[in-house]
């Protein structure tokens, strides 16, 4: 029954651990029955959605579970050694020293009145009774060794002077500081943009490569473990569903779960013309409704059986070191897993090729700025000079009936600033925008209500996109009474029709919000947008907030609703691979401005703006066949109080070098746009024919 | 930062400037009037007239506003025609004399129809010599003459109108008195330049009477707030480290439960236990002429009042914040470092769990002087608070303004002190 | 706001409104009595409440009868907690004192209205703070920069202060002391809904509703109002503990209501002057109502706010 055979030559050995958690409802077990094994210098690589448990596996590994959780039964060996049962004073010698662990928010990790220094140093001045001198010195040494630039100068820093990126290097660098033998890494890019979370994981690669230290890296994305780990837990509401090498796992996957998981993650080589998302149905049951004699997973299961609902499935080895937690794990793990459905978005002719003449909605040199209140002594007296955030400058884009136009860019590039605009939230600083040829560059509240009514939107949280205090019902009912779009009679119908566009039940009519799971709030803020009929929808980030297995089912609602209503979407989002799959077009953003657009299929290929290529090879894929160039940007993102002269990539730019003598261009003038294809523009100083001459940043191993 | 210094500072000014007019504006729109409150009830209405004349009552209020403000000396300077000069006599009495030309002193009184000059030399000798000299006349033929009189007021005397006034003189009660005075402006340097004015209740100077009340009050609320910091921090942490402990529970009920009751009624139980019961303290405190440190058996309960109630906030506040800090993932990160638990809890937590107790606690100074007018009253303490209060019940503006002005600076200020101490403790503010 | 009616019958509408009221009945009761402090505090304020509402059925006398020959006595079967230095009834001025902070206000000779003095006051700070607090978080600009200044600069003035100048300047009436106590809570709850609404507005459904072309009052009062009730009932309760302490502490300096009204801050004053002379009792018990009273709200509102903090 166990995952993993005993051997000798394991670090850490983890053998049926339940742990629960104390609450209102008495005693709810988070964690049941989980084994795994990591030898020395091996990853395991721990995945699922939120709420499967995942972290509290973590922190009973150091049985830190706060004083409402406990290890209720089980065995974890470290280095040949039981540690459940062990006193504080015990497990604090290994904390820290022998295990150590990095989390998912940096920022929150680090003590925010003490400087870098110390929080470093007292690793090794407690563990080690090492001098302060010497603590210094090898704090700053490793700080060197996870790149850090100006160790010294980090070391006398507080924590908020530093970049998210960096101070993950910080963490890093202080749970590697005593050479642990296990590190436990807690979603530890997840808070990251790509490009820095690349980094990170390089890191990561480094580090393991020269210290030998053992990982158990947790994180929901499945891109992220097929990165780094050597072996794959799956874990599902409490679980490990499936265990064994990771290649193996993604290629001859034999959970149910697991081969959901991969079908509803789109690929960053794939579109929806190619490939179809399959959504899991249902949602991860809370802890108190997760059954002890059936599998956790049946009422999702496409292929549950009878008896999967009357006993829980033993563990099955289907080859040695892969096994799974399911009746039909033989049986699955041969079938090849069917990534290559067919088309889901529309494929009519008309659409590939967009009347350039007739946009639906057209942005002209639209500029956002902030104001910032100078911080000097004439700003007392209302003196001083303002400085502005240029969040959006100069971004002319065309948005064509029918399509779906995707904006990438990271955290801080005005993606979302340019959403505002469009919808009338803020106030353009200059520009034109038009809807249908008419200007709407007037705020919400200046517009008519007709140009408010085609112009809607859905937003990423589901938590907040909708008002807790009133019913589904009257939220969808709001526009349609505002904008008269039926009879007052037949307000209650309509509401009820919506709901089943987005596949909810005449039931939600009278729920209130927090009866709703995420993906059901995100379906009723769909139907709010759609209300008015509009012709425009932006999506802010729509799945970003959600789990894989919701996303999935929310990007195929949107596409069919397109399919159907003939709308229009502006779709914003950092994540690469979903804007790619989702989009006919595509623009990339970097520090308020566009650098690169066209149709999705061409953004993907050479020639690409050099921040483009950086991007795609930092996007992580979940497919250990694909490789990818690895191309690094240095440094932090300017800030956009002040942007760089000329090329506003060019203090970061890794392919700068390709001009030669020219490069000075790239400091100096703004770039020109280049004509790559039909429809595909590049802003970069560098020649077209060199920028197609690169490879491509992807290439399949097969 | 200096910035921010002096930006706090503008709105302390700003903030005194508002107060001094609202109570200006306040006790001027309120009904019944200083006269009745400081003569009685049976004063006559020229009784009432002349009372408010010499007082300089009569003129228009911002008039008044004005003098209490910038002073009313440039003003009697301007009337008299000659420079004036404020002196402080050995025994601490303000005078107020007009320079003449050669540089001698000078003040007038009204012997009949005399004018009689008191000239005082440079050591101090008063010579008098007739003055009728100065007299000017008006266009219908009578004479005016504004001086200087032995009251510290700029006085208008006429010539030849044997006009009887009741002059009250607080202390000696009412006189009558004839002259020609018609008119009066009393001298003050005004509040800006350092001279609140004189009581109208006591007719003592304001400011030497405050300054004994002051001391008063600081003593008491300075002993309080050194046995309360401490204390209450050091169980505000106990508590938090162990939240939801018979520990925990009892101090955050017994805190709150000490914290909202009135200071009156603590007051009253302290009383009725210490001094009616056990008979061990005195029920009330009369220091007479002592200063409070010589009586500290009086002090022990309007301390231990304060002291109760204060106790029990700042333990709250402190308690909420460290259960807020140790629940915060950099606590899990130093336990999770493996560090002892005491350095965990003095390095990483303590400090973060102050941050946000000292500054709310010095934001409550504001209420605390609430707290300390009541236990004045209760314990007849002879404080600020209890001069605050026994002015504002009689609209003796005077002293109602100072005794305001000092609590507004105390309130404020200690703000300014809170968000400095804050920047200061918090590097995410100081490095911005 | 927003209306459920679908033109189908009134009747269901109106069975459903009265269903929720009742389960939102339910369920704060089952937050109170799921927490021990809240418990207490609930018995103390019902004990008072009902106190005051019967107070004519729970004492033959009438708070201002003066029994001449009967002054400053301890408890005794006639007075069952003695009597004051006129010989009125202190259970019974105790009884009526509760009525004047939890039942009436008494505007004039003539013209009491419901709701004690207390609640007035907290209800008109609450009115004018709410509305202060929710249109400088929501505009924003130079409103708020405004507002939030004025609103500094009085907080920054000592609360007794205020109170000194504004009852000893307007005279000692109930309608007064509604003011001054309306007057100093005002700030303090304009704060609180500022930060609410701050804190609110940057919700997605707020946007929504801005994308919409909604006017400013209605996101304000039906977006953003609702969501911040929970906080708010919980600091109106703080505050009318600290309304009633601020009646007790102004009738104690002698700005409360007029005598011969049976305040309780007065009756503490006055007893205060006998108690040295042997007579505790005119002191003791209103101060002990008084903190029985604060204390009660106080528990009952902690109370309410950890479990429902718990609830979330």
């Amino acid at each position: 029954m166990s995952p993993s055979s005993p051997s000798k030559d394991c670090l850490l050995e983890v053998e049926h651990l339940f742990v629960s958690y104390k609450t209102r409802k008495g005693w709810i077990s988070a964690v049941k029955d989980v084994s795994f094994s990591i030898g020395p210098g091996e990853t395991l690589g721990l995945v699922g959605e939120s709420g499967c448990g995942k972290s509290t596996v973590a922190f009973s590994l150091v049985n830190f579970l706060g004083s409402n959780g406990r290890i209720v039964s089980g065995s974890i060996r470290f280095e040949g050694s039981e540690l459940v049962g062990r006193s504080r004073r015990e497990l604090n010698r290994l904390r820290g020293n022998r295990i150590s662990m990095v989390y998912q928010n940096p920022m929150s990790a680090l003590n925010p009145t003490l400087r870098i220094g110390e929080q470093l140093a007292e690793v090794l001045t407690c563990h080690r009774q090492m001098p302060k001198a010497e603590a210094r010195d090898r704090a700053a040494a490793m700080l060197r060794r996870v790149y850090m630039p100006d160790p010294e100068q980090v070391m006398a820093r507080y924590p908020h002077q530093l970049s998210g990126g960096q101070q993950q290097r910080v963490v890093i660098a202080m749970a590697m500081l005593n050479r642990p033998a296990l590190l436990i890494m807690d979603e530890p890019t997840t808070a990251l943009d790509v490009t820095v979370e690349a980094a990170v994981l390089d890191l990561v690669e480094d580090l393991k490569e020269e210290y030998g230290t053992s990982i158990l890296f947790i994180t929901h994305n499945l891109g992220v473990v097929a990165r780094v780990s050597d072996k794959l837990c799956v874990m599902y509401a409490g679980e490990v569903v499936e265990q064994g090498p990771m290649e193996t796992v993604f290629t001859h996957a034999a959970h149910p779960y697991t081969r959901g998981l991969l079908g509803c993650v789109p690929r960053l080589g794939s579109t929806k013309k190619v490939f179809s998302l399959e959504p899991i149905p249902g949602r991860v049951p809370a802890p108190w409704e997760r059954p002890d004699d059936a599998c956790v997973f049946a009422p999702r299961c496409r292929h549950a059986l009878d008896s999967c609902r009357q006993q829980k499935p033993p563990w099955l080895d289907v080859r040695p070191g892969h096994g799974a937690r399911c009746l039909l794990a033989v049986d699955l793990t041969e079938k090849p897993l069917q990534l290559r459905g067919g088309p889901s978005g529309p494929t009519d002719a008309h659409m590939e090729t967009p009347e350039e003449d007739h946009p639906l909605l057209q942005m002209q040199d639209v500029r956002v700025y902030y104001e910032q209140r100078k911080t000097s002594l004439r700003s007392l007296f209302g003196l001083g000079g303002k400085d502005f955030v240029r969040a959006v400058d100069r971004v002319s884009l065309s948005v064509f009936r029918g399509r779906t136009l995707g904006i990438v860019g990271e955290s801080g590039c005005g993606k979302s600033s340019l959403l505002k605009a469009i919808i009338g939230l803020e106030k353009l600083n200059g520009g034109r925008l038009e809807f249908l040829g008419v200007d709407i560059g007037k705020t919400v509240r200046h517009r008519d209500l007709e140009v408010i009514r085609e112009i809607q939107m859905v937003f990423q949280n589901p938590d907040a996109t909708l008002n807790p205090s009133y019913s589904v019902g009257k939220q969808i009912a709001r526009p349609i009474r505002r904008f008269r779009t039926v009879p007052k009679g037949q307000v209650r119908a309509e509401v009820v029709r919506l709901l089943q566009a987005v596949r909810l039940g005449p039931e939600y009519y009278d729920r209130y919000p927090r009866q709703l799971s995420g993906g059901e709030k995100q379906r009723v803020g769909i139907a709010r947008a759609l209300a008015s009929r509009p012709d425009l929808v932006l999506c802010d980030e729509p799945v970003s907030a959600l789990d894989v297995s919701v996303q999935a089912a929310v990007l195929n609602l949107l596409m069919e609703i397109q399919r159907e209503l003939g709308t229009t979407l502006l779709f914003i989002a950092h994540d690469l691979s979903v804007v790619r799959y989702f989009s006919d077009d595509v623009a990339v953003m970097y520090l308020g401005q566009i650098v690169e657009r066209g149709p999705a299929e061409a953004i993907y290929a050479p020639p690409y703006h050099p921040y483009t290529e950086a991007l795609l090879s930092a996007v992580p894929i979940p497919d250990p066949s694909a490789r990818q160039k690895r191309i690094r940007l240095g440094g932090n993102v300017p800030s956009p109080l002040d942007p760089p002269s000329g090329c506003r990539f060019h203090t970061r730019c890794p392919r700068r070098d390709l001009l030669g003598n020219e490069s000075h261009l790239c400091e100096q003038e703004p770039p020109p746009w280049r004509r790559a294809g039909q429809n595909h523009f590049i802003a970069c100083h560098i020649p077209l024919e060199t920028l197609t001459a690169l490879d491509p940043v992807l290439h399949q191993v097969s | 930062m200096l910035v921010f210094i002096l930006r706090r500072m503008l709105l302390l000014l700003l903030t005194m400037l508002l107060v001094s007019v609202a109570v200006f504006l306040i006790t001027e729109a309120s009904p019944g009037n200083v006269a009745r409150n400081v003569l009685g009830s049976f004063v006559t209405p020229e009784q009432e007239a002349s009372f408010l004349n010499q007082l300089g009552l009569d003129d228009p209020a911002p008039v008044r506003y004005l003098h209490w403000l910038v002073g009313s000396d440039w003003r009697g300077s301007r009337l008299v025609g000659l420079p004036l000069k404020r002196l402080v006599t050995e025994k601490g009495f303000v005078e107020w004399w007009a320079r003449l030309p050669d540089g001698n002193l000078v003040r007038w009184k009204l012997d009949g129809d005399n004018l009689i000059a008191q000239i005082r030399r440079p050591d101090g000798a008063v010579e008098e010599v007739p003055d009728n000299g100065r007299w000017r006349k008006r266009a219908d033929g009578s004479s005016y003459f504004w001086g200087l009189d032995a009251h510290n007021r700029a006085v208008l005397w006429e010539k030849g109108t044997k006009r009887k006034a009741w002059v009250f003189v607080v202390g000696s009660g009412w006189k009558e008195v004839s002259g020609g005075a018609m008119d009066y402006l009393p001298l003050k340097k005004g509040f800006l330049r350092g001279d609140p004015g004189v009581s109208l209740r006591t007719g003592r100077p304001v400011a030497k009477s405050l300054f004994i009340r002051l001391r008063n009050s600081l003593v008491l609320a300075g002993i309080a707030f050194a046995v309360v910091m401490p204390l209450a921090l050091a169980l505000g942490i106990a508590a938090g480290l162990r939240e939801g402990s018979a520990l925990d529970r009892s101090l955050s009920v017994g805190g709150m439960v000490f914290s909202v009751i009135p200071e009156f009624a603590m007051g009253i139980f302290l009383i009725l236990i210490f001094a009616l019961w056990l008979g061990w303290l005195p029920g009330a405190t009369v220091f007479g002429e002592k200063a409070p440190w010589q009586r500290p058996d009086m002090l022990v309960l309007p301390v231990l009042t304060l002291t109760l109630i204060e106790l029990g906030y700042v333990l709250r506040i402190t308690r909420a914040s460290m259960v807020e800090v140790m629940r915060s993932p950099y606590i899990r990160t130093a336990f999770i470092k493996g560090l002892p638990y005491r350095r965990v809890i003095f390095k990483h937590a303590v400090r973060n769990a102050l941050i946000a107790p000292i500054t709310v606690i010095m934001l409550h100074v504001n209420w605390l002087l609430g707290g300390i007018v009541v236990v004045e009253v209760v314990f007849g303490y002879p404080g600020l608070g209890k001069y605050l209060l026994d002015s504002a019940l009689y609209k003796d503006i005077n002293a109602l303004e100072a005794g305001a002005m000092i609590m507004v600076v105390a309130a404020v200020g200690t703000q300014l002190v809170a968000d400095i101490l804050y920047t200061f403790l918090n590097p995410r503010i100081r490095y911005r | 706001m927003l209306q459920v009616a679908e033109g189908t019958s009134q009747g269901k509408t109106s069975r459903r409104t009265g269903r929720r009221l009742f389960l939102g009945i339910r369920r704060t009761f089952s937050l109170i009595f799921a927490s021990r402090t809240a418990t207490v505090g609930f018995f103390i304020v019902a004990f008072w409440v009902s106190a005051a509402v019967f107070a004519p059925l729970l004492t033959p006398y009438s708070p201002t009868y003066q029994d001449w020959k009967a002054p400053n006595q301890g408890p005794s079967a006639a007075h069952p907690l003695g009597t004051d230095e006129l010989g009125r009834d202190l259970w019974a001025r105790l009884l009526y004192g509760a009525r004047i902070v939890l039942v009436v206000l008494p505007v004039s000779q003539d013209l009491w209205l419901p709701g004690g003095t207390a609640l007035w006051g907290v209800a008109a700070s609450l009115a004018l703070g709410a509305f202060l607090g929710l249109v400088s978080g929501y505009k924003g600009g130079w409103i708020d920069e405004v507002v939030m200044r004025l609103l500094d600069a009085m907080m920054a003035v000592p609360v007794i202060l205020l109170y000194l100048i504004f009852v000893a300047a307007m005279g000692a009436s109930a309608v007064n002391v509604v003011l001054a106590i309306a007057i100093v809570g005002t700030p303090g709850i304009a704060r609180l809904v500022r930060g609410l609404t701050l804190d609110i507005r940057t919700r997605d459904y707020v946007r929504a509703a801005e994308t919409r072309g909604e006017s400013p009052w209605y996101v304000m009062f039906v977006e953003i109002l609702p969501n911040a009730k929970g906080p708010i009932i919980i600091d109106a309760m703080l505050r009318v503990g600290y309304a009633i302490f601020a009646m007790g502490t102004l009738g104690f300096l002698g700005l409360g209501l007029p005598p011969p009204s049976p305040d309780w801050g007065s009756m503490v004053a006055k007893g205060r002057e006998f108690i040295l002379a042997g007579s505790p009792w005119a002191a003791l018990w209103p101060s002990v109502a008084i903190a029985s009273l604060v204390v009660g709200l106080n528990l009952l509102a902690d109370g309410l706010r950890e479990e429902a903090m718990r609830y979330q």
